[in-house]
């Protein structure tokens, strides 16, 4: 596709996606490389990087934080990437009915939207976590209730365009029901740009879930790499490693994902200036 | 539209936005306070009252949790209108007064963050627009993609790594040093030489986007016909293009740092855990390990008002990069 | 006042403190000392909140009939001698004259009857077991205190320290609700330290109580508890000389290498002697698989308490053999031992019928982190990876002080973590926590787990009333087998917290309570 091969040409997105494959394989050779749980004790506490079979050091209860920052990969992908379906789904459904029946409706569901937008994220974040208690289905929920309004907006966008196109007029004349002039017609052609906020929104679920973690509300059973980071703080003095790599593990990967992103929004819509927001 | 006209104008649409969304965030709280599970006398009285069932007895009667939910959600509302946000029975204090108590703190830290971002940051990207391709500008562009991708509370503490426990230049936490004399100027000084860090931590990354948002601007305004007429034509100076360059390109930039205000707030909340600095985030983390949910609540509604003013202030920007922006074009 | 002005109060009041006044030879007046609060108490009144941070900081607002000594021996505290009848039965105790309370009245011994026979019978669940032996206490005149017990109950004089029995106002609390008087906010108690003010969140400042019934204390001027929430931070202040004292867990256990190696500060362990604090994972009876006794051993074969000692206490600890310490009267080593093997975990796990599931998995519980610290945080950690050796699922739930109260009080919970005092006799601690009569809803620090055994119920109260050292031994022995061998807790460590405490303060442990103390001989140069 000459799509592929856009991309293909396109450097940072070519080196964003060699290093998201680079983090895919290490998430999913996590259980080979370290078959052992993350959680297991394996060494003495507070063992510097090197020693004791333990490349990246050891944590305050002497694991391997290595085995940690693998099998925590696995966690901050799966988070990510359902998060920002959630948030995708929301924000298409908000975006899709407010850009295609528009009037009341648009501006009921705009105000809405610009309502979540307005409010601090993160602190909604915390808010609703604390209050549904953390656990995998909840913080995945609540990062998909943050993060939708920007995918709202652009997919509000794209209908308002595409509904004023030729083949969607040519469709409603034909007396095609709704759901299949959205479905069929309007959905597919704005699938490019929803597909790059998505990928971008999967690098902002990361950051949020790290952060939540970071503050003691993510699931406590799930080795993460913003709970490793949190673990770490008060022996940073003794154990420096403890905090570095897994914070080094996000930027990689958030990086990659951020590169990847733009180099699909280059490729896929170029006409669309590189605005972040 | 000019003068006071337009200030009475100004003033008045602040005003209903502020209100609106007030009582739209009460009005969300209060639909999560019963969405919770428990049931709401429980969610008020946060884990510590919901112990005692004259607190709860006592909480259901004065919260009228029997009626009809239009007349609870009006007396709520009435309520947050007269700036009561609740009791915290953990802290044994109103709501409001934990949180004025706090909010200085992170104000002082959230305004100074939100400045120090959109001044440097539009400053480094204006001069890495101007010198597109160089060097410089790739340097730039790698610092500013490796910064967006930061963990906000990890940079703190890589910062608290380098300068404090390994340089030592700097305290790693806290707001001022105690038990030891100082002048009112010293105070200001040690106060500030605690700010640094968490105020670069949080100011890093909003400097990052704006820097790259204001250099693809300078380079996109820089292209405009209009302009390389004007300089083909020599009919202005360099000052006056370079200037009414900046202009037009600050506008994208003020308009992102207005978006990105609520995330900047969220963000302060995260480096007050990290440096222990005694605003808004650590009551916050205190109230989750409390399951305080008043308290959590007013946060959340304080915070959204301060992002209100924060958009407020960049409204006030556009106004003077470019006096024929009307109200509400936004 | 709030956080701010009170920072520029402190900085005027150290400079207006003249440093290095003396008294007798070697003795200084005045001066300030900095600690810590950690976690912050939810109220100082000893009387109705006995967690470890209200009696440190209480102690010196609340004071009570006796002190003892290192070695348990009892000390005047507000009673200047005390005399024991040959039977056994009554105790006459002559307190000193003018003892005032801080709000000026006098403290006499109707006091001391209000509090112990009625304030504390309500609301302090360790005097409560103590005082209802008492049969008569009466007060022949306003300097003697008489109890007259039903029975004979030897550790009777062990029941009077200030955390035990911290003597509080008849005249504000008598016909009211007491957990309610508004007076509580104020703290009025008869100890050599005031309540000045408590900027919750930041700091509980207290005064030196002018009139003191001891004329040459309390030396110290002022006390201030700082709340310092951040472990980290508290690190730093110690290091920092911010604060010259530390207690119980305010230094990390990984933190307390590199304090021993500071030059200006004093190590110690002693201090905590009355306490001995005595660490299991509560296991609730109630509760399956918890309520099988097979379970239990396999939890104690499950736990490799040596590891567990080295890494999360960085070896602060001596390894528990069963219900009493081994720094408590009365401890018999000599009981089953329980080696750390996971093979004989899984054989009686597969004897009791747990066995592994389809998915693998014979169970899974919750467990309740108790929110006193990151420490306790690891711990769960450690006990989830011993019970995924043998394929139980341990789920860790979190909560905050007054949760946790709340849940093990009530057991609504499945396993936790729990840390109790022992208290110099196992009449006084250990019996708690084991007999059927100490099984009480909503009462934490009590037989919280459920367990029951009439055998074990008789051989308590034998031992309580008996006279006689051998035989008491004798009975404490043999209630230390059956208890080892029933495992109705798992115990785990015998703690040994440190105190750091500046070269320049003196006489800062001179008790079996060490920091609880009240203080009045504490001097800093």
């Amino acid at each position: 596709m000459d799509a592929v091969r856009a991309f293909m040409r396109h450097p940072s997105g070519m080196a964003g996606l060699l290093m998201l494959i680079a983090v895919l394989i290490v998430a999913i050779s996590a259980p080979f490389v370290f078959p052992e749980s993350p959680w297991e004790m394996i060494g003495a506490p507070f063992t510097p990087p090197g020693e004791d079979g333990m490349w990246l050091g050891g944590d305050t209860l002497g694991r391997d934080v290595a085995a940690g920052i693998a099998h925590g990969a696995r966690v901050s992908l799966m988070i990510g990437i359902a998060s920002a379906l959630a948030a995708v789904v929301i924000g298409v459904l908000v975006g899709a009915v407010s850009g295609y029946f528009g009037g009341k409706t648009d501006m009921v569901l705009m105000r809405l939207t610009e309502l979540f937008q307005t409010v601090p994220a993160f602190i909604l974040a915390i808010l609703l976590v604390a209050i549904f208690n953390p656990s995998l289905t909840t913080i995945i929920l609540t990062i998909g209730a943050v993060s939708w309004p920007q995918v709202a907006r652009l997919t509000r966008a794209e209908f308002l365009r595409l509904r004023s196109r030729e083949f969607v007029e040519a469709s409603l004349c034909q007396g095609e029901s709704t759901a299949r002039i959205v479905l069929g017609h309007i959905l597919p052609n704005a699938m490019s740009p929803i597909l790059v906020v998505g990928s971008l929104t999967v690098a902002t679920a990361i950051l949020l879930e790290s952060a939540l973690s970071f503050m003691g509300l993510g699931d406590p059973n799930l080795m993460s790499w913003g709970f490793m980071i949190g673990a770490g703080r008060t022996v940073i003095r003794t154990a420096w490693w403890v905090s570095v790599f897994p914070g080094v593990a996000i930027l990689i990967t958030v990086l990659a994902i951020n590169l990847f992103g733009e180099g699909l929004s280059d490729t896929l819509n170029p006409r669309v200036s590189r605005r972040r927001a | 539209m000019k003068g006071a006209a337009a200030f009475g104008l100004a003033a008045a649409t602040l005003l209903v936005r502020l209100v609106a969304v007030i009582l739209l965030i009460a009005t969300f709280n209060f639909i999560l306070v019963r969405a919770a599970p428990g049931d709401p006398a429980q969610v008020m009285a946060g884990q510590s009252g919901a112990s005692d069932p004259k607190i709860l007895a006592d909480l259901r009667q004065e919260y009228g949790l029997d009626k009809p939910y239009i007349v609870q959600l009006g007396t709520h509302l009435a309520r947050v209108m007269t700036f009561d946000l609740g009791y915290s029975y953990r802290q044994r204090q109103p709501v409001l007064t934990l949180i004025g108590e706090r909010l200085p703190a992170t104000l002082l830290l959230t305004l100074t963050a939100f400045v120090l971002a959109l001044v440097v940051g539009t400053t480094l990207g204006a001069a890495a627009g101007l010198a597109a391709g160089s060097v410089v500008d790739t340097i730039f562009t790698v610092l500013s993609l490796l910064l967006y991708a930061t963990p906000v509370f990890w940079l703190g503490l890589m910062l608290v790594l380098v300068f404090s426990v390994t340089l030592g230049w700097l305290p790693p936490f806290g707001y001022e040093t105690i038990n030891v004399q100082m002048t009112p100027f010293q105070k200001v000084l040690d106060i500030g030489r605690h700010m640094i860090m968490p105020v670069i931590s949080l100011a890093a990354i909003y400097l990052a986007i704006y820097a790259r948002l204001m250099r693809s601007s300078i380079i996109e305004v820089s292209h405009q016909d209009f302009i390389k007429t004007a300089r083909a034509k020599g009919l202005a100076g360099p000052q006056i293009v370079v200037g009414h360059m900046l202009r037009n390109a600050l506008v994208p930039v003020v308009t992102v740092a207005g978006m990105q205000a609520g995330a900047l707030v969220g963000g302060a909340v995260v480096i007050e855990t990290v440096f222990a600095w005694p605003g808004l985030g650590r009551l916050t983390f205190d109230a989750v390990l409390q399951r305080d949910y008043p308290v959590l609540l007013g946060i959340f509604l304080i915070l959204s008002v301060v992002v209100i003013f924060l958009n407020l202030a960049t409204d006030l920007v556009y106004r003077l990069i470019d006096p024929r922006m009307t109200t509400g074009a936004a | 006042m709030n956080r701010r002005e009170f920072t520029m109060a402190m900085l005027a009041g150290t400079a207006a403190i003249p440093l290095g006044i003396t008294r007798a030879v070697g003795q200084t007046k005045g001066g300030t000392l900095n600690t810590i609060i950690q976690p912050e108490p939810p109220i100082l009144v000893t009387a109705l909140n006995q967690q470890q941070p209200t009696l440190t900081l209480g102690g010196k607002i609340y004071e009570s009939l006796l002190k003892y000594g290192p070695d348990l021996k009892p000390m005047p505290g507000m009673a200047q001698s005390w005399d024991i009848s040959a039977d056994g039965l009554t105790y006459t105790f002559k307190l000193f004259p003018n003892i005032t309370f801080h709000d000026g009245k006098p403290m006499t011994a109707d006091d001391v009857i209000f509090s112990c026979m009625k304030l504390l019978m309500e609301t302090h669940p360790r005097a409560r077991g103590n005082f209802a032996r008492v049969e008569s206490a009466t007060a022949p005149d306003p300097l003697t205190v008489v109890f007259k017990l039903k029975q004979p109950f030897a550790p009777f004089l062990g029941c009077f320290d200030c955390t035990s029995a911290p003597i509080v106002p008849k005249h504000i609390y008598e016909n009211t609700d007491y957990r309610k008087n508004p007076m509580n906010d104020k703290a009025i108690g008869t100890g050599p330290f005031k309540l000045k003010e408590w900027v919750r969140g930041s700091h509980v400042h207290l005064v030196r109580h002018d009139g003191y019934y001891l004329k040459d204390q309390p030396h110290l001027d002022e006390i201030i508890y700082r709340v310092i929430p951040d472990a980290a931070s508290r690190a730093l202040a110690l290091e920092n000389g911010t604060v010259q004292m530390v207690q119980w867990s305010d230094i990390e256990f990984f933190d307390v290498e590199r304090f021993k190696k500071q030059a200006n500060l004093e190590y110690t362990t002693k201090g905590y002697e009355y306490f001995a604090p005595h660490q299991w994972f509560e296991l609730n009876n109630r509760v399956a698989p918890m309520n099988d006794k097979r379970f239990r051993q396999a939890v104690m074969h499950l736990i490799d308490r040596d590891a567990f000692n080295k890494r999360v206490y960085f070896g602060n600890a001596k390894v528990a053999t069963g219900p009493i310490s081994s720094k408590t009267r009365f401890y018999d080593g000599n009981v089953k031992r329980y080696d750390y093997s996971v093979d004989k975990a899984k054989a009686l796990l597969d004897e009791m019928g747990l066995k592994p599931g389809a998915n693998g998995k014979r169970a899974e519980i919750k467990y309740l982190v108790p929110p006193y610290g990151e420490v306790y945080q690891r711990a769960g950690e450690f006990l989830r990876q011993s019970f995924a050796r043998v394929n139980i699922d341990l789920v860790l739930v979190g909560t905050d002080m007054a949760g946790w109260a709340e849940k093990v009080g009530n057991w609504d919970y499945e396993i936790t973590q729990n840390l109790l005092y022992q208290l110099g006799d196992p009449a006084l601690g250990v019996a708690r926590t084991y007999i059927s009569s100490n099984i009480k809803k909503g009462i934490l620090f009590s037989n919280t787990q459920g367990y029951s055994n009439p055998e074990v119920d008789r051989l308590f109260e034998e031992a309580a009333v008996a006279t006689d050292d051998a035989k008491r031994q004798e009975l404490y022995t043999k209630v230390q087998q059956i208890l080892v061998e029933e495992v109705p807790v798992a115990w785990t460590l015998e703690l040994e917290y440190p105190i750091f405490y500046d070269k320049a303060l003196k006489n800062v442990v001179t008790t079996a309570i060490g920091t609880h103390e009240t203080f009045g001989v504490v001097t800093k140069s």
